[in-house]
């Protein structure tokens, strides 16, 4: 069977980003400026990593956090809140990317719809912190062909889809999608192997 | 490979977002039906699709954006116990023109509110207008992905026959169809050329029985690249009773009985 555990964290199990969260819902600075000293670099890199212009993605970087400080009571605490930042994160630079003009600015203005990201991490997320599972997460993807890499950098950070990424990179539709597929299981299995 | 299993290796694909629109909207429709497997294995795609994000290579952003971020978040705390301690502040002294002043204010933000009312009402009505439309059309992908999926299954069900529908004429191309006893016919074809202008293709079936008359079916016509499928999810007789599928011309909106000879006929096996 393809699924693993799954544990919703109960009350119990606060994260430190949980709490800091509940705190930004009385309007506590100090509980923002914690939040973005946590987490600004990796938001940061990954925002530089898509638009590729210092400028820019402080821009997008500084508009994620207002709306993190903004619509902090749409956050629903359950949720695991690093990958619903990244996700967040993702979806505003992607937007960035696509959408320049009049279309992205009359988004910019409307409230943010905030990303949906699984309601509970899997069993194996806890087997290492979030630095040691960078470093395994680079390693898995480092070990892949790197053909394939390319293709998964190419969906993540560039938002392209599968006949995209196949005619950019001259290969067969198919072959693609079984990169894409397969590299994604391989890095599953080797977070899953640390567990 | 069921069709649940098509569905599953779609997911991580739906997660990192690299779906051709086609396959994005048949996830879709397959996690709108309530799929608790499928849901779940999203959930878990999606986080681990956001733990992609580490290999973006390490980077700091300035004090400045840091600076700027805290000032915004500082003002924008200190605003409502700031504009209320304004407020009590210009009620004190000089009633009497502050009094004349409230009149004036209040005439202003009148006016004003009236227009932020209105333009409140419009913003509404055009936010009503575009959820309509994004409501009308992932219904569109939602048929259309259904459709796709009745079609998907009767050409890959066992108990489906193949019909090969060779052409009159040897200049036209072969079509071909398939037709499963209890989901219904789907008729396929490549580089058909359009028929004449307000005349359309329209499918006979050709009964067994001596002297049976064609029975009249669906029409259709080819898109601009010739491709066409033509789907028919009740035929008029059963596969058992039919000899031959055939296809002719015939003016718009279809015949009773066919009016010009077949281009392709395909015999029922």
């Amino acid at each position: 069977m393809f699924l693993v555990v799954f544990s919703p964290k109960g009350n119990d199990e606060v994260s430190p980003d949980a709490t800091l969260m509940q705190q930004l819902l009385r309007r506590d600075v100090s509980a923002f400026e914690e939040l973005y000293e946590r987490h600004s670099r990796i938001v940061y890199s990954l925002v530089l990593r898509i638009l590729r212009q210092g400028f820019t993605a402080e821009e997008v970087v500084q508009d994620v956090f207002l709306q993190l400080w903004r619509n902090s009571a749409r956050y629903d605490l359950s949720r695991p809140f690093v990958p619903w930042l990244l996700t967040l994160a993702r979806n505003r630079a992607l937007d960035h990317l696509r959408l320049k003009g009049e279309r992205q600015r009359r988004r910019e203005e409307q409230t943010e719809e905030f990303p949906q990201i699984a309601s509970a991490a899997p069993e194996y997320e806890k087997a290492l912190d979030e630095k040691r599972r960078a470093e395994r997460v680079r390693a898995l993807i480092g070990s892949l062909p790197a053909a394939q890499k390319k293709a998964i950098e190419l969906a993540y950070f560039e938002g392209l889809s599968h006949s995209e990424i196949a005619a950019s990179l001259h290969e067969p539709l198919g072959t693609v999608k079984s990169w894409i597929r397969n590299g994604l299981m391989r890095l599953k299995e080797g977070l899953q192997a640390t567990s | 490979m069921n069709s649940h299993g098509q569905f599953r290796e779609l997911i991580e694909a739906y997660a990192i977002g690299s779906l051709d629109s086609a396959d994005r909207a048949l996830i879709e429709a397959h996690l709108a039906s309530g799929c608790a497997e499928c849901v779940k294995a999203l959930e878990e795609a999606r986080w681990l699709v956001s733990q992609l994000a580490h290999l973006a290579p390490a980077a700091e952003p300035s004090d400045m954006l840091k600076g700027r971020l805290l000032q915004t978040v500082r003002a924008e705390a200190a605003g409502g116990p700031a504009r209320q301690q304004a407020a009590r502040g210009a009620a004190i002294p000089w009633w009497l023109w502050a009094g004349v002043a409230a009149l004036l204010l209040f005439s202003v933000y009148s006016a004003w509110n009236e227009q932020h009312l209105r333009n409140a009402v419009a913003n509404l009505q055009q936010q009503a207008e575009a959820q309509r439309a994004e409501r009308q059309k992932l219904e569109q992908q939602f048929r259309a992905a259904k459709l796709q999926a009745h079609e998907a299954m009767i050409w890959s069900d066992p108990k489906s026959v193949k019909i090969k529908m060779p052409p009159k004429d040897p200049n036209m191309p072969q079509l071909e169809a398939m037709w499963h006893p209890e989901m219904g016919l789907v008729v396929r074809g490549w580089k058909v050329p359009s028929p004449g202008e307000k005349r359309v293709l329209q499918l006979w079936l050709i009964p067994k029985k001596a002297g049976g008359k064609p029975m009249p079916s669906v029409t259709f016509w080819p898109d601009a690249d010739g491709t066409f499928t033509a789907m028919v999810e009740n035929p008029p007789d059963a596969l058992s009773d039919t000899q031959a599928l055939a296809i002719t011309e015939e003016p718009m909106g279809g015949s009773p009985q066919p009016t010009s000879a077949p281009m392709w006929v395909g015999g029922v096996s």
